[in-house]
């Protein structure tokens, strides 16, 4: 079926879905999981966006994009099963760990609603409805959220919702906060801005590859003791240490798949697996698409795809495009189909949560573990430090270019993304540049495609050099 | 030892008490100029200390609170482009447990060590509390002196301005209000009497720590944008322009500010007087036309 591996439009996808073994235990072969279907259903729902891009033609891609879009589907199913159903906000990989410890719980990001306006072309009237409580669009696009919580139409209202306060964007921190004042009461906990020890100072390393002062872990740590017993109370069970451990080891298998699928996308030439995938894929780290054991499975499927076809060399794209390094995720997904039109290839990312990628030790208490793993998170430290791990990461997977891509609006994306140009140029004196990618992005699509081929052009110029 | 500081949550007694001179930083729009930091997506105000500590030569250090994710940023802007070394000092956004209070002081501790290894002199209790009831009696004297000021102003529609620092040469917006037929019962902002420390109190459950006073004061006593949550905030500002006698509120923001401009329709919906909403750029034409805004809100009050 993917003798030649492509990236194929909605259509194609689905009539390869068409030809899929029909049931579980059918004599062809290994049946797809029930929720596999056809993204055709998805548009007649509203996800619009679906109808614009190129999808990787692959049962493992089809598998990868049903298991995304049906998430909701997932959480109404256990809002009605009696599962106790956790909003996790901001941290973006720490608090899902925690919640996927105890049984009968399934957390979500009700940060993931960002992309419904984009899913849906803006059809579904959740900015609107940012606007009318006062979220305009000097805010990133994530102002989505309330309009989710207000229109009840996307996913059932979280029973326990926890966001991360302190070193966090404005932008979230805004929204989070009127939520709150619309009635959905939220347990703030504090991430400080993690700083280096100072002389004399006891520092601990962090599994990002950061570094912080012992005092900084301990402080997130009991602030997480606070979550953990929040969790406790919302599921009526006891958050053992036992618990978390294996909750941890259970996330870090996640997490070890999509690192071995990261290493091989990244690196293997021609390239394996398309841009778009990979990026949904790396969002599945973060939690778990709201069933844990399911995420690791639709993952494992993606790696053996790119496995097989890394072996037989074959790619979707051209030998010879150019390795890109991608940081901050795009508002519009259509723009990683951009890059690849480009002539260019993912070879890398830096999507605001390598926290979420990384392995949390195994080898510390599981508390911890946590704290260090929430510390670690790329957005609470100093841009230079992100910047430095976005070098690191470069080099690991041979990138020849970067693109910082801005989300409209964020607070952090202006003095951020200079910093991280700065480091990037000095350090690996790579070209680098800036796009902003809003979330439908068709009327500045001309312009960014500008720049991605500018800067495909400066790397095949060095690269020929 | 001259010391710049940005925000209202570091204690200048802290700095003086450690032989500093401390200078709160309040610089025009355009020192954010010699930042050289971009200008699209970065607050002003943010921009404007990063290019002030950045441009200055009689430093000897700058201490820059990071309250939101503009003024963190722009410290570390600045600490990667100034010349003189810049602490970065995180304020916890959460305020009402005992681990944030400590953290808080911690970041006290933290900032006094700095001050030494500065050449600054170690502070003992007693050289504290001098020092702070010092900085103590010269609020308590604003505070006279601002309410003393009220009864005497006469005439003119009484409005509220709350909102984020105003810089230098935006104290124009006040003269705009009374230029307009108003008069600004309530300064709220940043830089104005909403963030002054309540005074202390040396039986409070602090009793005789001078530390414990300076976190009671500060981190207990303020009320910010940035906390959370933030209800402490808004309850102040509604009741305190209620009790002002405001008729309306002037929220006094900066472009690229997310914390204050949520927080606006929020204030419209509590506040039960009609809130004017401006968001101020550095260049001038802005404040112009901010100006011309708030002449088009006191016509309408009037």
């Amino acid at each position: 079926m993917t003798e030649r591996p492509q990236r194929v439009p909605m259509a194609d996808l689905d009539a390869l879905c068409a030809a899929r073994p029909a049931a579980r235990g059918a004599a062809s072969g290994p049946a797809a999981p029930a929720y596999v279907g056809p993204l055709a259903r998805h548009v007649r729902e509203g996800d619009r966006r679906l109808l614009h891009l190129e999808y990787d033609a692959s049962p493992a891609g089809l598998r990868l994009w049903s298991f995304l879009l049906t998430e909701e589907d997932r959480l109404h199913a256990a809002r009605a099963a009696g599962k106790t159903i956790v909003g996790a906000m901001k941290d973006l990989g720490t608090v899902p760990v925690m919640a996927y410890a105890l049984p009968d719980v399934v957390a979500f990001y009700v940060d993931g609603a960002w992309w419904t306006p984009c899913l849906m072309e803006l059809e579904e009237g959740l900015l609107r409805l940012a606007d009318a409580v006062g979220l305009g669009d000097a805010l990133c696009p994530v102002r989505a959220v309330v309009g989710a919580f207000l229109n009840r139409r996307h996913f059932p209202i979280p029973d326990l919702l926890v966001s991360s306060a302190g070193a966090v964007c404005d932008d979230f921190s805004a929204v989070a906060q009127r939520l709150e004042s619309l009635g959905f009461p939220i347990l703030w906990w504090e991430v400080p801005g993690r700083r280096r020890a100072d002389a004399g100072e006891p520092a601990v390393a962090l599994p990002t590859g950061f570094e912080a002062p012992a005092s900084q872990v301990a402080l997130v740590r009991s602030e997480l003791e606070r979550v953990r017993q929040a969790l406790a109370e919302a599921a009526g069970a006891d958050l053992t240490d036992a618990r978390l451990a294996a909750g941890i080891r259970r996330a870090n298998r996640v997490r070890a798949v999509l690192d071995r699928l990261r290493l091989l996308a990244y690196t293997a030439e021609p390239c394996p697996m398309p841009a778009l995938e990979m990026l949904i894929a790396e969002m599945l780290a973060i939690h778990f698409c709201s069933d844990q054991a399911e995420a690791e499975a639709v993952l494992a499927d993606l790696l053996a795809e790119v496995e097989r076809r890394a072996a037989a060399g074959n790619g979707v794209l051209q030998p010879g495009a150019v390795r890109v390094f991608w940081v901050n995720p795009v508002a519009d997904l259509r723009a990683m189909n951009v890059l690849e039109d480009c002539g260019g290839r993912l070879c890398g990312t830096e999507f605001l949560f390598c926290h979420a990628l990384d392995p949390i030790p195994e080898d510390v208490p599981p508390m911890e573990a946590l704290a260090r793993t929430a510390l670690g998170d790329p957005m609470v430290g100093p841009s230079a430090d992100r910047a430095e791990r976005i070098v690191r990461d470069a080099r690991r997977f041979g990138a020849e270019a970067v693109v910082v891509s801005r989300i409209p609006g964020a607070s952090h994306c202006a003095l951020e993304g200079a910093v991280i140009g700065e480091v990037v140029r000095r350090r690996l004196g790579l070209p680098v540049v800036e796009v902003e990618v809003p979330t439908v992005a068709d009327a500045v699509l001309p312009g960014v495609r500008t720049r991605l081929e500018a800067l495909v052009e400066a790397a095949l110029h060095r690269r020929n050099a | 030892m001259r010391i710049a500081y940005n925000s209202p949550f570091i204690p200048p007694e802290l700095l003086a008490a450690h032989g500093a001179e401390p200078l709160r930083l309040v610089p025009a729009p355009e020192a954010g100029d010699a930042s050289a930091a971009p200008v699209m997506g970065t607050c002003p105000f943010a921009r404007a200390v990063a290019g002030a500590v950045i441009a200055s030569d009689g430093l000897a250090a700058a201490v820059l609170a990071a309250t939101c994710d503009q003024t963190r940023r722009a410290a570390e802007w600045a600490h990667l482009h100034a010349k003189v070394p810049v602490f970065r000092m995180h304020v916890p956004a959460t305020w009402q447990t005992p681990a944030a209070a400590r953290a808080y002081l911690d970041e006290l501790r933290r900032l006094a060590r700095f001050l030494v290894r500065l050449g600054g002199q170690a502070a003992d209790a007693d050289r504290l509390w001098s020092v702070m009831e010092r900085y103590d009696a010269d609020r308590a004297a604003v505070r006279a002196a601002a309410g003393r000021a009220l009864p005497e102003a006469r005439g003119g529609v009484p409005v509220a301005v709350v909102g984020g620092p105003v810089m230098r040469g935006h104290e124009r917006v006040f003269e705009a209000v009374a230029e307009a037929g108003g008069r600004v019962v309530l300064n709220a902002t940043e830089t104005g009497l909403r963030t002054l420390p309540t005074p202390f109190d040396r039986r409070r459950r602090s009793g005789d720590d001078p530390w414990l006073a300076l976190v009671d004061a500060y981190f207990g006593g303020i009320a910010d944008v940035f906390q959370r949550p933030d209800g402490r905030l808004m309850d102040a500002l509604v009741h305190d322009a209620a009790d002002a006698g405001a008729r309306g509120i002037i929220l006094w923001r900066y472009v690229w500010c997310d914390l204050w401009a949520a927080l606006a329709e929020r204030l419209r919906e509590a506040a039960g007087v009609p809130v004017l909403a401006l968001d101020v750029a550095a260049d001038a034409a802005s404040l112009r036309q901010a100006a011309g805004r708030i002449q088009a809100f006191l016509e309408v009050l009037r």
